[in-house]
Parts: C-alpha cells; sequence; structure tokens
C-alpha cells in the first residue's frame, strides 16, 4: 500500500513527455506477445498442407511424415507456438521453405527497401495534402480550391497500380524523363554499404553520388504514385479539420489581436496536428501491406512481394516471419502515433 | 479629466452594415464619438447589433457582411479602405477586443504565456525571452497570482475568470488606445466579474484608452460608464450621460429595458405575510425535504487526494417554500442539486423526501419518486435533445405516467406551454430554432410536466437579456403561488433570489456559511464572505454613488 502511494506519488512529479513516452513503451510488450500469438495461429488456419505442397504429388506417406517432423508440424499446436516465440526471440524466425534462406534474412533484405518507399511517399503525402488542404481553405473559390475539390474526388476513385502504369507511359515510355521501373538502383550501379538499409542514405554515407541520383531517379515514379493516391484522403479529412479550426473562435480573436496571418496559420494547423497525426499512422500501417502492387509494377522487391510469393508457395516460416514483421512494425508506428498525439494536445490527461 | 475641445479619439459616422443585398441591415445609420479616457457603453438584447458593432470597428464582421455607408474615423483618419497588412497594425495594436466566453478566445494548445508573448511580438520588435518575461509581467497586472507558473499553464487549466484576465492582459500588450470589451463578463461569477471589470477599467484609465463596454447588463452600465448607447435593432436609441439616463430615459424602449433591470430586487414580501407565516409554521411541523450533513467527494486524479465538493451541508425545504442556494462557481451548489435528484450518489450523510429516505434507495424503487422530484438543468440547450421538437421533449417525462395515452399526454403539453406562457405554435419547433429564453421555459415545462412537489432549478437566469430575466422570474414566482411547489434555487444572481426565495443559504468551499430568510441576509449578513457577494452585486439604484465615489478615489489617487 504505501509502496504504491508513493509509486503514484513518484509518478506525479514524473514531466508530462517523459509519463507518456514511459507509459506507452511498457505498453508495447504485452501487445507484441499478443501479436505474435495472433500471427501465429492465424497463419495455421490458412489451408494448404506445406509438405504436401512442396514434396509434390509423387511423394510417399513416410517422406511427407518425415518432412513433416522435419519442420516440426508434427507437434501439437501449442508446442509449435513455445517453440516458435523461443526462437523468434532469439532472431531465428525460421527457413523459408520456398527460398531455403533464414526468414530473417530474407525480410532483412527486403524491409529496408519498402520503408524507404513508404517514408518518401509518406513525407510527399503530407506536403501535397496539407499545403493543398490549407490554401484552399485560406483561400475560398480560388484556383487550388476548385482544384483540390477535383483531385479529391478522383483521388478516391483511381487505383494506385493504374496511376503508376500512367506514370510510367508518360514519364519513361513517352518523355522518357523518368528512370527505367526496374528496381531500386541501376543496374550498373552498384549499391552502396548497407548502414540504414536506405539507399539514399547509405549512399550519401558512403559519399557515392552516382548511387544517390540512381536511386533518387528510381525512387521518384513510385513515390509519387503513393503520394497522389494517398494525398488525397489526407487533403480531404485535413481540410474538414482546418476548416473548422480556421473559423473557431480563437483564431477569430488572434486576428483580432493583431497577429500576423502567417501566424494565424500556423497557429491553426498547430490544433489539426491530432487529426492528422492520427491519419498519417494509419496509411503507414496500411501501405506497409498495400504498396504490393506498386512494388511489383517497379520490381521493387520490396515487402508485399515477398508475402505474397510466401501466401501462393503455402511459405508458413515465411508468411509467419512477414506478419510478425508488419505487426511488429504497425504497432511501433501506432504507438509513435499514440505519444505524438498525446504530445500535441495538453488537454489529454496521461 | 475630460478634455471636450479635443477631437475625438473614434468617431463612427452613420455606419450601416448588412449581410448581403436584400437583407434587413445588422446596423443603420449609426453615429458615436468615443473620448479618450472615457467609457463608453452600448447596452441591448441579445440581436441588436452590439457584436456586429464591435467587429465591423476592428473590420472583421462575420461571412457576408460589409459596411455600405457611413465612415468609422480613428483620430480623424478613416480606417475603411485599409489594406490586410495597415488592418493587422491596428488591430491589437490600437483597437483591442475582448471578447465573451475567454476560454474559447485562447488557443488550446498553446501555454498562455506564449500567447500573450505573441501578441507583443506582433506589435514590437523584441526577442522571445524579452516577450515572455513582458508576458509573465502583465498577468502579475492583470492580478495573477503566481505568474511565472500560470504562464505556462495551457488555458484548460484556467478557471473562466483566470481565462478572462489572460485575455484582458493580451488586450493590454500593446497599449492600446481603444478597449472593447464585447459583454466581457458573462457568465462569470459575480464577484469576478466586478473585479475583471474593476481592472479593466482601472488599466484603461491608466492608460487613458478610451474604452467600449457592451453588455446586456444595465448594473454594469451604472457603475462603470461614463456615457452609454442603448442599442435596438441595430441602431441607436438613446445616446447619453449615464447619471441623465438613469434619472430618465427619453426614449420607450430604453425605459422598458430600465424598468425590467429595476423589477429585479422586489422584495418577497409581495406574496402576502400571512401565507408565508403560515407556511413557515407548517414547515417547522414536517419539512418537505431534509438534508443532513450531506457530503460529496471527488477524486483527483493521479493523487490519494479528493475535492470535498459537498462538506457537512445540513438543510430542509417545507411544503411550498424555497431555498435559495448562492455561492460562486466552484462552491458545490450544483453539485448539492445534482445530489438531490439522485444524478450523483453522495458519499455521507442523508437525504429525506416526504418522510422517506431517499439516500441509498435502490435506482428502481426511486423511479417512481422522480415524478416528484424534477431538476431544471443550467444549460437548457445542451440538455434538450436537438433532434427532437417541442412536443415530443415535453411530452417524454409524461411517458412515466402510465395512466396518460397519447390524447392525455397531447393536451397536458398544451396546458404545460400555456404555463410557461409559451405559444402553442412552437409546439412543432426543434431547440435550435428558439431563443435563449424559450429554451429556458421549455426546460421549466420539461420538469413541471409530471406535476412535481419538488423542484431543483440550477441558475435559471445566468446569460439571459435583462427582459428575458424578469420574465423567467415571474414566470418561476407565479408558478409557486398557482402550484405551491417547493424549489431549491441554485444561482450566483443574488437579485433574483430577493424577489423569489423565503430563505437564503450561502455556500461556500462546500460547506454553508451562512443560513437565514431573505429579507435578514439580505439587510444583515453576518459573515464576510455574505456580504462580498453582495457588495459585488451592481444594483442601478446605488450605481451613480459609488461611482462617483470611485472617480473621486481615482483622482485622488492620480494626483
Amino acid at each position: 500500500m504505501t509502496v504504491a502511494v508513493r509509486l503514484a506519488g513518484f509518478w506525479g512529479t514524473v514531466p508530462r513527455p517523459l509519463k507518456i513516452v514511459v507509459s506507452r513503451l511498457f505498453m508495447l510488450v504485452p501487445q507484441l506477445f499478443g501479436v505474435m500469438m495472433v500471427t501465429f495461429l492465424l497463419v495455421r488456419l490458412l489451408p494448404g498442407d506445406p509438405a504436401l505442397l512442396l514434396l509434390g504429388n509423387m511423394a510417399t506417406p513416410e517422406t511427407i511424415a518425415a518432412f513433416r517432423e522435419r519442420l516440426g508440424l508434427d507437434l501439437p499446436v501449442w508446442d509449435q507456438f513455445l517453440r516458435y516465440v523461443w526462437s523468434a526471440l532469439h532472431g531465428d524466425l525460421g527457413t523459408s521453405i520456398f527460398t531455403s534462406q533464414p526468414v530473417v534474412s530474407d525480410l532483412l533484405e527486403r524491409a529496408p527497401a519498402t520503408l524507404e518507399l513508404i517514408t518518401y511517399a509518406m513525407i510527399l503525402t503530407i506536403l501535397i495534402g496539407v499545403t493543398l488542404a490549407i490554401v484552399s481553405v485560406v483561400r475560398p473559390g480560388g484556383a487550388v480550391d476548385i482544384g483540390s475539390r477535383i483531385y479529391g474526388l478522383a483521388a478516391g476513385a483511381i487505383p494506385d497500380f493504374w496511376i503508376g502504369l500512367l506514370l510510367i507511359y508518360f514519364f519513361f515510355y513517352m518523355l522518357g524523363w523518368a528512370a527505367a521501373p526496374f528496381g531500386r538502383i541501376d543496374t550498373f550501379v552498384a549499391p552502396p554499404p548497407v548502414v540504414t538499409g536506405f539507399y539514399t542514405i547509405d549512399s550519401l554515407i558512403a559519399g557515392n553520388p552516382q548511387a544517390f541520383f540512381s536511386s533518387v531517379g528510381r525512387l521518384v515514379l513510385p513515390v509519387l504514385t503513393l503520394a497522389i493516391v494517398n494525398a488525397g484522403a489526407l487533403m480531404k479529412m485535413t481540410k474538414t479539420v482546418f476548416a473548422d479550426v480556421y473559423r473557431s473562435d480563437f483564431i477569430r480573436h488572434a486576428r483580432a489581436s493583431g497577429l500576423p496571418e502567417r501566424t494565424i496559420r500556423r497557429i491553426a494547423l498547430r490544433n489539426c496536428l491530432p487529426p492528422i497525426i492520427t491519419l498519417v499512422g494509419f496509411m503507414v500501417g496500411f501501405l506497409l501491406g498495400a504498396a504490393v502492387l506498386v512494388e511489383t509494377i517497379f520490381s521493387w522487391g520490396g515487402l508485399g512481394q515477398y508475402a505474397v510469393q510466401a501466401v501462393v508457395n503455402s511459405d508458413y516460416p515465411a508468411l509467419q516471419g512477414f506478419v510478425l514483421v508488419a505487426a511488429a512494425f504497425i504497432l511501433v508506428v501506432y504507438t509513435v502515433v499514440d505519444i505524438l498525439y498525446e504530445l500535441a494536445d495538453p488537454r489529454i490527461r496521461v | 479629466m475630460r478634455a471636450p475641445d479635443a477631437a475625438p479619439l473614434l468617431a463612427v459616422d452613420h455606419l450601416s452594415v448588412d449581410f448581403g443585398e436584400g437583407a434587413p441591415k445588422a446596423l443603420s445609420g449609426v453615429s458615436f464619438e468615443l473620448r479618450r479616457d472615457e467609457v463608453l457603453g452600448i447596452v441591448g438584447e441579445t440581436g441588436a447589433g452590439k457584436s456586429v458593432l464591435a467587429r465591423s470597428l476592428l473590420d472583421l464582421l462575420p461571412e457576408g457582411g460589409r459596411i455600405v455607408e457611413g465612415d468609422i474615423r480613428l483620430d480623424g483618419a478613416s480606417v475603411l479602405g485599409l489594406n490586410e497588412a495597415e488592418q493587422g497594425k491596428l488591430r491589437g495594436a490600437r483597437i483591442a477586443l475582448i471578447g465573451t466566453n475567454a476560454k474559447a478566445l485562447l488557443d488550446p494548445v498553446a501555454t498562455v504565456g506564449a500567447q500573450i508573448a505573441r501578441v507583443l511580438r506582433a506589435h514590437r520588435a523584441c526577442g522571445r525571452r524579452e516577450a515572455w518575461a513582458a508576458a509573465v509581467d502583465l498577468l502579475a497586472q492583470v492580478g495573477i497570482v503566481n505568474p511565472e507558473r500560470r504562464a505556462k499553464a495551457y488555458p484548460h487549466e484556467l478557471s473562466g475568470g483566470m481565462a478572462q484576465r489572460v485575455v484582458i492582459a493580451m488586450a493590454m500588450v500593446a497599449n492600446p488606445d481603444i478597449v472593447l470589451a464585447d459583454d466581457a463578463t458573462l457568465g462569470l461569477d459575480a464577484t469576478i466579474q466586478v473585479q475583471v471589470l474593476d481592472l479593466l477599467v482601472k488599466r484603461c484609465r491608466e492608460l487613458g484608452a478610451g474604452v467600449v463596454l457592451i453588455t446586456h447588463d444595465l448594473g454594469i452600465i451604472a457603475h462603470y460608464c461614463d456615457r452609454v448607447a442603448i442599442m435596438k435593432g441595430g441602431r441607436i436609441v438613446e445616446l447619453g450621460e449615464v447619471g441623465r439616463f438613469l434619472q430618465g430615459p427619453r426614449d420607450d424602449y430604453s425605459r422598458t429595458l430600465l424598468d425590467a433591470a429595476r423589477v429585479r430586487p422586489t422584495p418577497m414580501a409581495g406574496q402576502g405575510e400571512g401565507a408565508a407565516q403560515g407556511m413557515a409554521e407548517a414547515t417547522h411541523a414536517k419539512p418537505l425535504l431534509d438534508v443532513r450533513r450531506l457530503e460529496k467527494f471527488f477524486p483527483i486524479a493521479g493523487s490519494t487526494e479528493v475535492v470535498r465538493a459537498i462538506d457537512d451541508v445540513s438543510f430542509s425545504v417545507g411544503r411550498g417554500e424555497t431555498l435559495a442556494l448562492v455561492g460562486e462557481s466552484g462552491s458545490g451548489k450544483t453539485t448539492v442539486g445534482q445530489c438531490l435528484v439522485r444524478l450523483l450518489e453522495c458519499d455521507g450523510g442523508g437525504i429525506t423526501f416526504d418522510g422517506v429516505d431517499i439516500t441509498d434507495m435502490p435506482a428502481k424503487e426511486f423511479r417512481p419518486l422522480r415524478r416528484r422530484l424534477q431538476m431544471v438543468f443550467q444549460e437548457p440547450y445542451v440538455a434538450l435533445n436537438p433532434r427532437w421538437p417541442v412536443r415530443a421533449l415535453i411530452a417524454e417525462p409524461l411517458r412515466l405516467d402510465p395512466g396518460l395515452n397519447a390524447r392525455g399526454r397531447e393536451r397536458r403539453v398544451r396546458q404545460l406551454l400555456d404555463l410557461v406562457h409559451l405559444p402553442l405554435s412552437l409546439a412543432d419547433a426543434y431547440p435550435h430554432e428558439l431563443t435563449a429564453g424559450e429554451q429556458k421555459r421549455i426546460g421549466i415545462a420539461r420538469a413541471l410536466a409530471t406535476g412535481p412537489d419538488f423542484v431543483v432549478f440550477d441558475e435559471p437566469t445566468t446569460a439571459l437579456d435583462i427582459r428575458v430575466r424578469a420574465q423567467i422570474i415571474d414566470l418561476v414566482r407565479d408558478l409557486q403561488a398557482e402550484i405551491g411547489m417547493s424549489a431549491l434555487f441554485i444561482t450566483h444572481d443574488l437579485n433574483s433570489v430577493r424577489s423569489l426565495a423565503h430563505n437564503v443559504a450561502v455556500m461556500r468551499h462546500g460547506k454553508i456559511v451562512e443560513f437565514g430568510e431573505t429579507e435578514t441576509i439580505f439587510a444583515h449578513p453576518t459573515q464576510d464572505y455574505t456580504r462580498m457577494l453582495l457588495s459585488a452585486e451592481l444594483p442601478i439604484e446605488q450605481g451613480l454613488l459609488q461611482r462617483d465615489r470611485a472617480e473621486a478615489r481615482r483622482l485622488a489617487g492620480t494626483a
């Protein structure tokens, strides 16, 4: 009791930002364990026996049984799960049945490709979406306002792969401005040594301008594709929220106090941050899987393609690895979102 | 002090504003002048165009509004037709606006110190640290205790009065020539209102600024203003010295306003001494509602401490008797009301209603009693379902009565509308189509629908126009006489209490500090706190005297 009281007293003195971060990080542990359990069970629910699939029609019951034993498929599900958690904690997600490589190294090779794509796409999405929203609220009826309305309608209706194909057709095939849609870097340019896994950053670290420009060139079209598709939704939501704030009493009062318009816009945008943070967080998590079509079109070799391959081949370890990494990644993104959200709004109690 | 020969600081000349072609004019031909070191009061009811006037002075009219005629001159130079940048130099720097509901005027995600510093930096080139220091200094000047710490607070952490002070500090930051206070103290406690207005007027006098005090409270006018303009339907119907106006308004409408404001302090005695005596005796026999040592605590988040919202409160109300519970916000008076109708469970003590102990009565058994024990909520608009017409709103509580069929309910709805003096035509209106006064009446009708013996009125007259407030008070008084119900009247408006309540209980920090008959409390308050509450009231009659004294003090102070 006294310990609890003293703890509560101590907790009361912790500064608010630290409180938010610590309490959120604590939540991460049970959440991750839950994610592992769910992914393990979900993958088991997929149809198709991997042993049968890999050995083909000619396999005898004995070879199948032996193979199952080798993969641990003959053990009780609960036992399989415990083994899985144990090895996952030691950085072993098993060996991909299809590529015959450790799943971890497969994922480590592919994850940075997708993350690099998503990161730049999100930055561009935020820039486009928020800027359009603000300009169209501040100058209603202007060219940007009308243009953004049309764009808002279209962006929800046009699929990403189609935009990707259009961009390739016009900017690569017709005009020849863009780099070829074949992978992350020019075939003749050696990828920079891995530090972060992002070619753009690694090439800068390595001081290799050729690799840098090549990788940036390859990024332009896929990033643009994802941004065009996603900026529409972000713009529409930001516009609604921003318009509300922009009409509110405190903005009117700021204007009556003689604050310059630039400052007023900044204040209004600052007040819109919580919903923007939420939507951007959601989009990042969503893109991890949804970028697969764009990855395919641009032969990106990212996580999405790997996952599709794993599903098609009933590659249990690979699929489990992907789902685990994706879920963990989304969990981390949402945790960051929660932290930022609470930091952005001082009214939320922690 | 005033120099009549000097050019007026602000001259408004035949100003007309409308909202689009064909729409009725929001302002038509408004003319007045404001001199340095003068406080001009502008009075009018809701919709008279007061706020439109204030905002047109800053060229910040609501969407669609435009000035169609007339001129606004500041120190002789017209301010119409200035571009945005020049307007920006005017707003906040030369003309500052203090609006209603300060908490909504502050940026919710920035500290108040940063907000004041921001305004300062917009008008004067200075460093971040310097601006912050100035903001803290200014907070101290507007009477905020511990300004260094308060400067780091966010608006939601401040009380309404404190937020209003912050807004005043924001307005004063650039030493403006003109301060427009648009209902700046609406919804504040009487004591806080006096503090805030004193502070505002004092600061402006020190700066020699001209003040336009927009209000619907003639008490404020009588106490603080030099001249007064009465507005109605977008026109100024009367403009003159406050003293002359209070002695005899020339315009009919201003006379109605003044009369309505004066009606308030009629003593309770008007109801007939005999009846009151008889009731008082009956009271001693057996009170309808008896509250003994009531307690209610709220936990404070993140600690083991509690707020003692109600701390050992006892009182009783007899049949046909009205008790007024008076106190500032946060004194626990609304909590008492909510405990009585069991919207909140109390943490100690007991409540007896008509001989039955209802303190821990199970909700199921208490339900039938609710018909006899009703509450009128503070904010009628929030308490009314926006998607229901008036008819359904009033009929809702009637469904509690199984003996009433659809036709019976319909008849009862009509009776109730009639009882609260609303026309039948309103039966199909929705809450947003009603005025604040009509919403209050609907709230009262709902509470009366089940024919209760006891009604809790929670702040029934706050934020209403003078005439509407008088009407609501009349209504409640009529209802008392007609139905003979008992009531608990929760309010911070002492004047309304005087004409309604038999007894008054003064609450502070969850305790009743003084209890007695209404007239006794008004005539001979024994507690300092009660005296403070009484002195915070701004009755019109004493206004002139006090103003002269204040003027004398001020002159003595400045000399």
